[in-house]
């Protein structure tokens, strides 16, 4: 029957692959061959100079690691039973004994050469030794490693990757002095990824309060959630007791409670050390893969904000604006164009005003007999002035009222008053009869004649009588003289009154004749005003039109794109959710896996 | 020497900075501080990891059992040790002090009183301490640095705080190569302290833990020293590295007959039950009490270590007969003897140096921190200073040899360590010449190395950088025959 917790770290591997994880895929695949392997791996690490390889000399009682003052340890050595001791340098593409590695290299050395230190330390990866012990005999395979802070001194500390191929993690800690912050720093590091620690604090025997130490080190170590057991050891002692064959020194040195622990870890290998490890490897590798799709439900939160939905609220709005806009330029169009009447009225009839003016001066002066014929053309030339500069005014403001109305629309193109709006359609004059030639009667030459005897003849008489007091006949030539004197009198008078007439009668001929054309013109004026307005009213009526019809049409765009997007959103959004529920539960089963009261992880949090 | 000019120079720009800034109350109370401590003696602060032997080493050195201070609340406190007429001490937080506090001394280690009303925060404690050791200098022990337990969380401010407050530096650490040895890499750094490089004596401390607790583990330490010594890494970090084993060191100094009592019955006893009774301190304290009380082996633990009962059994055995015999031993085989004279010839005697680089770093400090008109003259006069003086430029050119930035031929090369004064300041050792050398003999051999390396400054065949440390060597030798001559 497969194990449980195999089970559970084939889920965790296949979810790994689910989320493309393709480096945690291999290293848990890695992890899971070890597990199922029988064999007891324990990394033995610690800073430089703490005793690691004369804890690995003492626990199986033989010099198989070079010990030194100094940093001595140069490459990681492999410590594993055989029947004959023999002793291999290695090199290949990674450090660490991988399966899948290739083209490795073996350099069989004699055991002794790596005792005394191996040389060449940065060709050969690490070291491969086997030999004969009883302890070994069961599967435990011992890793001597450099100092964890060795990578200064020596070019090249302890590869993390070493960590990853471990059962079990042996950090070695002087005695005289309490964990260094490295130290808690790398434990916290490995247990994320192999559960089982021991520190073993070694040189207990010169050190003068190893219990102290310890129980410090034991209270940093819970204060940092490290579940490790400290083991204090003296391989001074252990060595000694081995050459003396002293049991009770044996037990004294601390190795028998270190050696049976290992056991203890090796003999349960399967139904507890691999559970723990799998369990908070599981748990390590689900928290991994939560983060990203954590963060991505995160920032599907603020997606939507930024697509669909803004343009859907923009569009919106310039419905809104729209609606604003078209009571606004309905208004001001009917204000414009009523200004624009009365204004272009008055103006007209300013100009006309002005034209009856210089006519009244005219006829007050001149002749209209004599003028008449000159006169004719000047006044319609008048008139026809006036009429084109108030047309052209009127067409003037026309477009400006177009103009101002057209400014208010958002995007609006020039040019669209059609200009036939301003033809009148008929000729300027067509409606006004012909200015007609007041009657003025010729002072003819019979007429004077008749005026000048009939004013002579009172003359004649008067005087005529007058002198016959004095004995003159009637007609003498005082009478006669004074007849003609009165007699020019009567005929300049009468001459001036027919003047008068005749210019009373031409100024009211002409009156009529601009009021005509007032009356015509500005009623053509009034018609081409309504026009316009009817026409400006119609095209921005339309323009309005199309105007909310594509706004319409891109808040309908937007709206399909924005429930699209939500529904997509929502789809991906119950996908990470599934798939973190997944992981959840994959978390649980987990969690669940602790069999082995004795050595309880502190449980990560989900 | 130009030594006297340097430090005029110094003072005078001190001074120069003080007139300049006489308006703003920090900056002038900071320079006063200055001028006063470029008149007092040598400040060497012993810092280090925790538990590296720092106040072990305080103790050594004055000869007597003064550190550490036991007192509520100063945890983070600097304690300085200074010669006075009377024990006292005196406490300082960052807002008030309180002075006269009586000292007591308690089995090994001092005792405060202080005074109710205290403050809780206290950063520094001055104890004025009668001792003929503290005449030329001021110890400072700080707290540990890069201890996650000790109150600061970042060790980085206690090395700044001893960059400001100590003119050099003893960095205790078990190990040379490690993790214990980071807070001195990322030691602070400023244009004056590249110029005028370090100022500190690498200590590798509890030498007698070396292998194990061997018995030769002392000579086996001074090995790995002198190894480091020659590393060029550790060059750039440090001017030397010496081994020092702390308790032995301590207890030399400060070994009474009571313990000399109770360490000769043991010296006594039969050579195998010895061995086996000093084989761990289990074994030790529990043995019967037939040679000597628990108390009394007791304190023969705290005060040596085990290794040290053995070294001192086996010292005894070997006919160290009494107490002053046994106590030089200890002293000898320590190697606080080497650390001493490391002390004088890179501190004591460069002492106006390194009261200059520290002055020139409080006024760079100064210049940088409140700029203002007329700063930028002094600080191009300080930078002049710092790039013209001949001491830091033979500081540079013994850095730039220890290192091997500068290579020169090698016999050439140590006699020119021996003429820039590596070996010692006065020019009797820089020119290799008998104690009893005539002022005319000196003359002679003076001139002598001049024109040598007045030679050498021009050979075609070295490179720039050779050139110029020929003639920094040259300079230097000027600098002799101008002294013999003055």
């Amino acid at each position: 029957m497969v194990p449980l917790w195999l089970d559970v770290l084939d889920d965790t591997i296949r979810a790994c692959a689910a989320q493309s994880r393709a480096d945690l895929v291999h290293q848990l695949q890695q992890k899971r061959a070890q597990l199922l392997d029988p064999k007891l791996r324990v990394l033995v690490v610690g800073e430089a100079g703490q005793g690691k390889s004369q804890l690995i000399n003492a626990m199986l009682n033989a010099p198989v690691c070079a010990v030194g003052d100094d940093s001595t340890t140069t490459v990681p050595s492999v410590i594993q039973h055989a029947d004959a001791p023999c002793a291999a340098l290695v090199t290949g593409p990674t450090a660490v004994p991988d399966r899948d590695a290739a083209a490795t290299e073996r350099v069989a050395v004699p055991i002794e050469q790596l005792a005394s230190g191996v040389s060449g330390a940065g060709k050969f990866h690490r070291a491969e030794i086997g030999i004969p012990r009883e302890l070994l005999t069961a599967g435990l395979v011992l890793i001597d490693t450099p100092g964890l802070d060795a990578g200064w001194a020596t070019g090249g500390g302890l590869d993390a990757a070493w960590v990853g191929h471990t059962d079990a993690v042996l950090l070695v800690s002087d005695a005289n002095r309490l964990l260094s912050d490295v130290e808690l720093a790398f434990l916290a590091y490995a247990v994320r990824t192999c559960p089982q620690v021991i520190v073993a604090l070694s040189k207990i025997d010169i050190a003068t309060q190893w219990r102290r130490t310890a129980e410090q080190n034991r209270e940093r170590l819970a204060d940092a959630g490290i579940p490790a057991t400290v083991i204090p050891v003296s391989a001074t002692l252990r060595l000694r007791a081995a050459r003396t064959n002293d049991r009770k020194l044996n037990a004294e040195s601390g190795f028998p409670e270190l050696v049976a622990r290992l056991q203890h870890d090796l003999r349960t290998k399967s139904e507890s050390l691999a559970p723990h490890t799998a369990r908070t490897i599981a748990g390590t590798v689900v928290e991994q893969l939560c983060v990203p799709l954590r963060a991505r439900r995160f920032a599907l939160d603020g997606a939507l904000v930024s697509g669909a939905a803004s343009e859907l609220s923009e569009a919106q709005r310039q419905l809104d604006d729209l609606r604003r806009l078209s009571t606004r330029w309905q208004n001001s169009l009917s204000d414009q164009i009523s200004d624009l009447s009365s204004d272009i009225e008055h103006d007209l009839r300013d100009r006309t005003r002005r034209i009856m003016r210089r006519v009244d001066e005219v006829f007050d002066a001149a002749d209209p007999g004599a003028v008449w014929e000159t006169f004719r053309p000047w006044l319609e030339e008048n008139l026809v002035e006036a009429a084109e500069a108030n047309f052209g005014w009127l067409v003037d403001r026309s477009n400006w009222i177009a103009e101002k109305i057209a400014a208010s629309f958002p995007g609006y193109r020039h040019s669209i008053i059609p200009e036939s709006t301003f033809q009148i359609g008929h000729d300027l004059f067509d409606g006004v009869a012909d200015l007609e030639r007041p009657n003025i009667g010729r002072f003819t030459f019979t007429q004077k004649v008749y005026t000048g005897l009939r004013g002579s003849y009172g003359g004649v008489v008067m005087f005529g009588l007058a002198t016959s007091l004095a004995g003159l006949p009637l007609i003498n030539v005082v009478s006669l003289g004074a007849g003609a004197l009165f007699g020019g009198k009567s005929l300049k008078d009468e001459g001036e009154s027919r003047l008068l007439r005749r210019q009373g009668l031409a100024k009211a001929a002409v009156q009529r004749h601009v009021e005509d054309f007032f009356l015509s013109f500005s009623k053509d004026c009034k018609d081409v005003t309504r026009q316009v307005q009817r026409k400006l009213r119609d095209h921005f009526a339309a323009l309005a039109e199309d105007l909310q019809e594509s706004i319409l049409e891109s808040a309908r765009t937007a709206k399909q794109v924005a429930d699209r997007d939500l529904s997509e959103r929502d789809r991906h959004d119950r996908e990470l959710q599934r798939e973190l529920e997944d992981l959840r539960r994959l978390h649980d089963r987990a969690n669940a896996l602790a069999v082995v009261p004795a050595t309880t992880t502190k449980a990560v949090a989900a | 020497m130009s030594g006297t000019r340097l430090e005029d120079q110094v003072w005078g720009l001190l001074n120069e900075s003080l007139t300049l800034y006489g308006d703003s109350p920090r900056a002038s109370r900071w320079l006063q501080h200055h001028l006063q401590r470029f008149e007092e003696p040598l400040r060497i602060a012993i810092t280090g990891p925790p538990q590296a032997g720092k106040s072990t080493l305080v103790n050594a050195i004055v000869g007597e059992g003064v550190a550490p201070v036991e007192v509520d609340g100063a945890a983070d406190a600097f304690v300085w040790y200074q010669d006075g007429a009377q024990p006292r001490a005196a406490l300082h937080s960052a807002h008030e002090s309180v002075h006269d506090v009586p000292v007591s001394r308690l089995d090994r280690w001092l005792h405060l009183d202080p005074p109710p009303g205290t403050p809780e925060d206290l950063n520094e404690i001055v104890v004025d301490w009668p001792t003929r050791t503290l005449r030329h200098t001021i110890l400072i022990d700080t707290p540990a640095v890069g201890a996650s337990n000790t109150a600061t969380p970042a060790g980085q401010s206690i090395m700044d705080r001893v960059a400001r407050e100590a003119d050099a530096v003893l960095y205790l650490a078990r190990r040379a190569p490690g993790t214990e040895l980071n807070a001195l890499r990322l030691a602070p750094e400023t244009p004056v302290s590249r110029f005028a490089p370090v100022n500190t004596i690498l200590v590798l401390s509890r030498a007698d833990e070396v292998g194990g607790g061997r018995v030769d583990a002392l000579l086996a330490a001074k090995q790995i020293a002198r190894r480091h010594r020659r590393d060029v890494r550790m060059r750039a970090l440090c001017q030397n590295v010496i081994a020092v084993a702390g308790l032995m060191a301590e207890a030399g100094r400060t070994m009474r007959e009571p313990q000399y009592a109770a360490l000769a019955p043991l010296a006594a006893i039969e050579r195998s039950q010895l061995d086996e009774l000093l084989l761990s301190t289990d074994r030790f304290l529990g043995a019967s009490d037939t040679v000597a009380t628990l108390a009394v082996r007791q304190d023969l633990l705290n005060r040596l270590g085990i290794v040290g009962v053995r070294l001192a059994t086996t010292l005894i055995r070997q006919g160290c007969g009494d107490l002053g015999a046994l106590a030089s031993q200890l002293m000898r085989r320590s190697g606080l003897a080497e650390l001493r004279e490391s002390i004088r010839q890179l501190f004591v005697e460069r002492r106006g140096l390194l009261k200059a680089r520290s002055a020139l770093l409080a006024l760079e400090f100064v210049l940088g921190a409140e700029p203002r008109p007329g700063s930028d003259r002094l600080a191009a006069e300080l930078e002049r200073t710092v790039a013209g003086a001949h001491e830091f430029r033979e500081l540079r050119l013994m850095a730039a040899l220890r290192s091997g930035r500068t290579r020169l031929p090698s016999a050439l090369e140590t006699e020119a360590q021996r003429l820039i004064g590596m070996e010692g300041t006065d020019v009797s050792t820089r020119l290799a010449a008998d104690e009893q050398a005539t002022g005319a003999q000196l003359w002679t051999l003076g001139t002598q190395a001049l024109d040598r390396w007045l030679e050498h400054a021009e050979n075609p065949l070295f490179s720039h950088a050779q050139q110029g440390a020929a003639r920094t060597v040259v300079r230097s030798c000027e600098g002799m025959l101008a002294e013999l001559a003055g």
